[in-house]
C-alpha cells in the first residue's frame, strides 16, 4: 500500500509535469503561429543609415504580406527613459518590411519591432539590438551672417585708403609750412 | 566807385571785428547758454546715478530721444559738405561767404552728434570696449569707424581753407590780443605769407579734400541709417533708408545754415557779404531737397501703404491716422511742403520767408527722425498691445543742453576764428570785378600790389 | 605768368618780403621761423600719425587675440557632448495642443513663474512669455515663447562688441560684463526677447557673491541685456530647464538635435519625426532666422482647453520680496 500511493502520485506528477512542459514549450508555438525573423547590422556608426529588416511567415513557411510592422527604439534622455517610434512599414509579397534608420547616438540600441498581421486581432512583437559606434559631428550651429568675399579686409582697405589720403593733405600742410621762407608775396594781398 | 583795396580793407575788419570787441550781448548769450548746458549736464549726472530709468524708454521702445537727436546732429553736419564741397566742386561763386560758417556747423553738430550715442549708452563707462572688442560686421562699429573719418576729415577741411584767414589774424592782431592767442594764431597759420609754392599747396590740399569728403559724408548718414536697416523691423526694413537719409541730411543742413548764417549775419553785420542772394540761393536749394525728400517719401509710403502687408498695416495708421498723426502731418505739410510753397511765393521769396522755411525745415526734421524711431520700435512683434514712449524731464533736458552746447561752439568759434572765408570772397570779388582773360593784360582798378 | 597762383602782373618773380627786405635764401630762412616750423611739421606729423590708426584698431586687437579662438565660448564651461563626442544642439519643441495658458490650473503660467524663481528675473522681465494669439478664424492660443536661440540671430549680427553670442551648442549667450547697453540687439530681436535693466535689478543678498557667468545670469548687472539662455548648464547637467519641469500640462520638450531626441520630463521622442509627424512650425520662420524653437499647433485641446475661452492670469514676480527698495519698471 505504501508503494503504490507515492508511485501513482509519482507518475501523476510525471506526467502532469511533463504535460505542464508541453504546453509552456508548445505555448510559443501555438499561440504564435507566425515566423518572425529579423535582420539587424552588424556594425553601425553615428550618421550611416542603416536597414532594419523583418521578415514575416505564417507557420507553414508561407510569407505574410500586408502586415504591419512599428520600429521602437529605447530612448533615454536627461534622465527620462522611454521609447519612440523610429519607422512603420508594411510587409511586402515576401513578407519582408524593412526601414532606413539613421542613428544618431552611439551604444547599444534597443529595438522593439511590433507586428500585426492582417487578419490578427493582437499585437505581437520581438525584441533584438544592434550596436553603433560613435561618428561624426551631423548639426552644426552657425553663429549668425556670413556674407563670402565681404570681410575685415575689404573694410579696412577702404578706410586705410581714405586716412591714407588725408594724411597726403597733412604732407600738403607741412609743405606749405616748410615753403613760409620763400619770400614772393601773393598779388591782390592786403596791405600791411 | 571804391578800390578793390577799400573794399578789401573793409572785409578784413570786418572778419576781424569778432575777435577785436566783444559785446556784452555776446558774455550774456555765452551765460544763458552754459546755464542750459549745464542744467543738461545735470539732468546727465542724474541719468549716470539711477540709469536710463529715468528716461521714457523701456524694453519694447528701447530708443527714443537721444538716438532721434544724434541722427539730428548727424545729418545736421551734412550742412557744411554740401556747401563747402559739393558747391566748390560745382565751382558756385555764391557760396564763399558762407563756406565757413557751413564747416563750423559740421564740426560742431559732429561733435554733439556723438556725445547724444554716448549718453544713450546703458553703461557708459564700458565704451571703450568699441575700441577693444569692436566687430566689424556691426552697424555701430561702421557709425564709428565713418564718423571718426568724417569728423578728421571735416576739421581739416575747416583748417585748411582757413589758414590763409588765419595768417591774416595772425598778422593783424599781434599786440591787440592775448599771448595765448597770438601763439594760436602763429601756430595754425603753419608759417602762411601766401607765395606761389604755398598757393599751389594749399589750392592741391583743398582740391583732394573737396572731392574725398563728399563720399566720407555720403558714407557716414548712410552707415547711420542702417543702424535702422539692418534690423528686421517692418518700418525699417527699407532699401532705400541709405540714400533717403543722405538727402534728408543735406536737406536739414541747408536749413540749420540759413539759420546760422542769418543769426550771425545780424549780430556781425555781414550784410555786405551774405546778401539777399545767398538766402535765396540756399532758399532754392531747401526746395529743391524738399521735393526730393517729398519723393523719397511718397516712395516709401506708397510702396507699403498699397499693399499693406502685416505690420505695415499699423505703421501707417499710427503715422497717418493715430497716435503720430500730428507730429507726421506737421513734417510732411510744415517741413517738405512749407519751404516749396515759401519759395514760390514772391512775397516770401526773400531772407525772412527762408529763414522761416528754414526754421519749419529743422523743427520738422527732428520731429522726422524721432517719428521715425519710436514709430519703427512701436509696431507689435508679437501679439501684445503697443507700448508708448514719452520723453522724460532728463531728456527734454539734455536735449537742451545738446543744442545749447552746439549753439554755444560755434559762438565760441566766432570769437576765435574768422567766421568768413576772406581770401576766397576776395577772390570772387575780385573775379567778379575784373574776370581773368588771358589774351588781354589785366586792366587793374586797383594799383598792383607793390610789397604786399 | 599765372595770376591764380599768385605770381604778381608785371611778370618779374618777387623777390621782396611784405615788409620790404630782400630775399634770403628758403634754406638759411629766419633762424626764429625755422624751429617753428619744425615744430609745427612735428605736431602735424604725430598729429596724422596718433588718428590714423584708429580704424584699424578693432582689427588689430582682434588680431592679437585671435590665437585664443579654440578655447570655448567666453564666459562659459566647455560645450555638452554626446557619449560619442559630438557638440550637443540645442532645441526647444512646444506642444501648443497641452498649453492652456494654465487657465486649467489657476494662477500665472507655470513656465514662466518657475523661470523668474529659478533666475531670479528682474520685474518686469518674463524670459520665456506666454503670449496669447488670435487664431485666424476665432478663438485663441496661448503661444509660450522663450528666446528662439536662433542659428542666424539678428541679435549677433549687429552687437558692436560681441556681448551676444553663440555657443557650440546653438545658445545664444549674453555677456553681462562686456555689453556696453546700446540696445541695438533690443532693436534687432524680431520676437521681442530681450530685455534691457533700465534701472538697478534687485539682487538678494545671498546672490551678490554668486560667480556670473553669461550661462548663469546672476547677479544682474544695471545698464545691460538680458534674456532667455536656455539653461545651458542645467543641460550639460543633464536636468531639464526650468519652464520644462514646471509646465502641468508637460507642454514643453527640451532636447539635442545632434541625437534627434527630445523630453518633456514624461516622454521621449525622437525630436524629427515628433516635429514632422504633428506638423511643427517655427515662428516668423520668413524672416530667416532660422530659430531652434518649434511649435507644434494647436490651442490647449489636449487638456480641455475651448479655444473660445480668453484670459490668462498676470505674471507675479514673488520673490522681488525679499529685496529691499526693489526697483522694478513697465515693458
Amino acid at each position: 500500500m505504501n508503494h503504490t500511493i507515492p508511485r501513482v502520485a509519482r507518475l501523476a506528477l510525471t506526467l502532469l509535469a511533463a504535460g505542464a512542459m508541453t504546453v509552456i514549450l508548445a505555448v510559443p508555438v501555438l499561440a504564435s503561429h507566425l515566423v518572425v525573423r529579423t535582420s539587424f547590422p552588424s556594425a553601425a556608426t553615428v550618421g550611416e543609415s542603416v536597414s532594419l529588416a523583418v521578415d514575416l511567415g505564417t507557420a507553414d513557411g508561407a510569407p505574410l504580406a500586408g502586415a504591419t510592422v512599428t520600429y521602437y527604439l529605447h530612448m533615454s534622455f536627461a534622465g527620462v527613459e522611454g521609447e519612440g517610434v523610429i519607422g512603420r512599414a508594411v510587409t511586402d509579397d515576401a513578407g519582408v518590411a524593412a526601414i532606413h534608420y539613421l542613428p544618431r547616438a552611439a551604444g547599444l540600441h534597443e529595438v522593439r519591432i511590433e507586428y500585426l498581421a492582417p487578419d490578427a486581432a493582437t499585437v505581437e512583437e520581438v525584441l533584438g539590438t544592434f550596436d553603433v559606434a560613435g561618428g561624426e559631428q551631423l548639426v552644426r550651429s552657425s553663429g549668425g551672417v556670413d556674407i563670402p568675399g565681404i570681410n575685415p579686409g575689404l573694410l579696412m582697405a577702404v578706410l586705410g585708403g581714405v586716412w591714407l589720403i588725408l594724411l597726403s593733405v597733412a604732407f600738403r600742410l607741412v609743405g606749405i609750412a616748410r615753403a613760409s621762407g620763400r619770400a614772393d608775396p601773393p598779388a591782390g594781398a592786403a596791405p600791411r | 566807385m571804391e578800390s578793390m583795396i577799400q573794399w578789401r580793407t573793409r572785409l578784413e575788419e570786418t572778419a576781424l571785428a569778432p575777435v577785436r570787441r566783444t559785446s556784452k550781448r555776446y558774455w550774456a548769450l555765452v551765460a544763458v547758454l552754459l546755464a542750459v548746458v549745464g542744467w543738461g549736464l545735470y539732468a546727465y549726472s542724474i541719468q549716470l546715478r539711477d540709469g536710463l530709468i529715468v528716461t521714457g524708454m523701456r524694453d519694447r521702445i528701447s530708443w527714443g530721444l537721444y538716438i532721434a537727436t544724434f541722427v539730428f546732429f548727424i545729418g545736421i553736419s551734412h550742412a557744411g559738405t554740401l556747401i563747402s564741397a559739393i558747391l566748390r566742386v560745382s565751382q558756385a561763386r555764391w557760396r564763399t561767404p558762407v563756406t565757413r560758417i557751413a564747416e563750423f556747423i559740421t564740426v560742431v553738430a559732429l561733435i554733439c552728434g556723438a556725445s547724444f550715442v554716448i549718453i544713450d549708452l546703458g553703461r557708459p563707462d564700458r565704451v571703450l570696449n568699441v575700441f577693444i572688442y569692436g566687430r566689424w560686421q556691426s552697424p555701430i562699429i561702421w557709425d564709428v569707424l565713418a564718423i571718426t573719418t568724417y569728423l578728421t576729415g571735416s576739421i581739416v577741411y575747416l583748417f585748411v581753407p582757413m589758414i590763409p584767414d588765419l595768417a591774416l589774424f595772425r598778422d593783424r592782431l599781434t599786440g591787440r590780443t592775448s599771448r595765448g592767442r597770438a601763439w594760436l594764431y602763429r601756430t595754425l597759420a603753419i608759417g602762411w605769407n601766401g607765395n606761389a609754392v604755398q598757393r599751389r599747396s594749399l589750392a592741391a590740399a583743398i582740391g583732394i579734400l573737396m572731392i574725398l569728403i563728399i563720399p566720407i559724408a555720403v558714407s557716414v548718414h548712410t552707415v547711420v541709417s542702417w543702424i535702422f536697416a539692418m534690423t528686421l523691423r517692418v518700418p525699417w526694413d527699407s532699401a532705400l533708408f541709405g540714400a533717403f537719409f543722405v538727402a534728408g541730411a543735406i536737406f536739414s543742413g541747408i536749413a540749420i545754415l540759413i539759420i546760422v548764417m542769418a543769426i550771425l549775419r545780424r549780430s556781425y553785420k555781414l550784410h555786405e557779404y551774405v546778401t539777399e542772394k545767398q538766402f535765396v540761393y540756399l532758399g532754392y536749394l531747401l526746395a529743391a531737397f524738399a521735393a526730393i525728400m517729398i519723393y523719397a517719401n511718397i516712395s516709401e509710403l506708397l510702396i507699403h501703404g498699397y499693399k499693406l502687408e502685416e505690420g505695415a498695416d499699423f505703421h501707417l495708421r499710427q503715422l497717418f491716422l493715430n497716435d503720430f498723426a500730428p507730429l507726421f502731418w506737421f513734417y510732411l505739410l510744415g517741413g517738405l511742403v512749407g519751404p516749396i510753397v515759401l519759395m514760390l511765393i514772391p512775397a516770401t521769396r526773400n531772407i525772412g520767408g527762408v529763414v522761416a522755411a528754414a526754421v519749419l525745415v529743422t523743427v520738422a526734421m527732428w520731429i522726422e527722425r524721432y517719428v521715425i524711431v519710436v514709430t519703427g520700435l512701436r509696431v507689435p512683434l508679437m501679439p501684445y498691445e503697443p507700448a508708448d514712449y514719452a520723453p522724460t524731464w532728463v531728456e527734454w533736458s539734455i536735449l537742451a543742453g545738446g543744442l545749447a552746447l552746439f549753439a554755444l561752439l560755434i559762438t565760441l568759434f566766432t570769437k576765435v576764428f574768422p567766421i568768413i572765408a576772406v581770401w576766397e570772397v576776395a577772390e570772387d570779388q575780385e573775379a567778379t570785378i575784373a574776370p581773368p582773360h588771358p589774351a588781354s593784360p589785366a586792366v587793374p582798378e586797383f594799383p598792383a600790389p607793390v610789397g604786399g | 605768368m599765372d595770376r591764380l597762383n599768385g605770381d604778381p602782373p608785371d611778370g618779374r618773380a618777387r623777390d621782396v618780403l611784405p615788409d620790404g627786405a630782400l630775399t634770403v635764401e628758403p634754406s638759411t630762412g629766419r633762424r626764429g621761423t625755422a624751429i617753428g616750423r619744425r615744430r609745427v611739421l612735428h605736431m602735424l606729423g604725430l598729429g596724422a600719425l596718433a588718428v590714423s590708426p584708429i580704424p584699424v584698431v578693432p582689427e588689430l586687437m582682434r588680431i592679437a587675440q585671435s590665437g585664443r579662438a579654440a578655447e570655448p565660448a567666453r564666459g562659459t564651461r566647455p560645450p555638452a557632448l554626446t557619449q560619442d563626442g559630438r557638440i550637443r544642439q540645442w532645441t526647444m519643441i512646444i506642444d501648443l495642443r497641452s498649453c492652456d495658458g494654465c487657465q486649467g490650473v489657476g494662477g500665472p503660467p507655470r513656465c514662466t513663474a518657475a523661470c523668474i524663481q529659478g533666475h531670479l528675473a528682474p520685474e518686469p522681465m518674463e524670459w520665456i512669455q506666454v503670449f496669447e494669439e488670435e487664431l485666424p478664424g476665432g478663438g485663441s492660443r496661448f503661444v509660450p515663447t522663450p528666446c528662439m536661440q536662433c542659428q542666424n540671430p539678428p541679435c549677433n549680427n549687429v552687437c558692436p562688441v560681441g556681448a551676444t553670442f553663440s555657443t557650440p551648442e546653438g545658445t545664444v549667450l549674453i555677456d553681462q560684463d562686456r555689453c556696453i547697453g546700446c540696445r541695438i540687439c533690443m532693436a534687432a530681436c524680431p520676437y521681442d526677447r530681450r530685455f534691457f535693466n533700465w534701472g538697478e535689478p534687485p539682487v538678494p543678498p545671498q546672490a551678490r557673491l554668486a560667480d556670473y557667468s553669461a550661462e548663469h545670469q546672476v547677479p544682474a548687472r544695471k545698464g545691460t541685456v538680458m534674456k532667455c539662455d536656455f539653461c545651458p548648464d542645467m543641460a550639460r547637467a543633464g536636468t531639464l530647464p526650468y519652464c520644462v519641469q514646471a509646465c502641468p500640462n508637460r507642454a514643453i520638450y527640451y532636447g539635442d538635435l545632434e541625437e534627434d531626441i527630445a523630453t518633456n520630463g514624461r516622454a521621449v521622442v525622437p525630436a524629427s519625426r515628433f516635429l514632422a509627424e504633428n506638423n511643427a512650425f517655427r515662428w516668423k520662420d520668413e524672416l530667416g532666422t532660422e530659430p531652434r524653437v518649434y511649435y507644434l499647433p494647436g490651442h490647449g485641446e489636449a487638456v480641455g482647453r475651448d479655444a473660445f475661452s480668453p484670459g490668462r492670469a498676470a505674471t507675479e514676480w514673488p520673490w522681488t520680496e525679499i529685496v529691499e527698495g526693489a526697483e522694478t519698471w513697465s515693458r
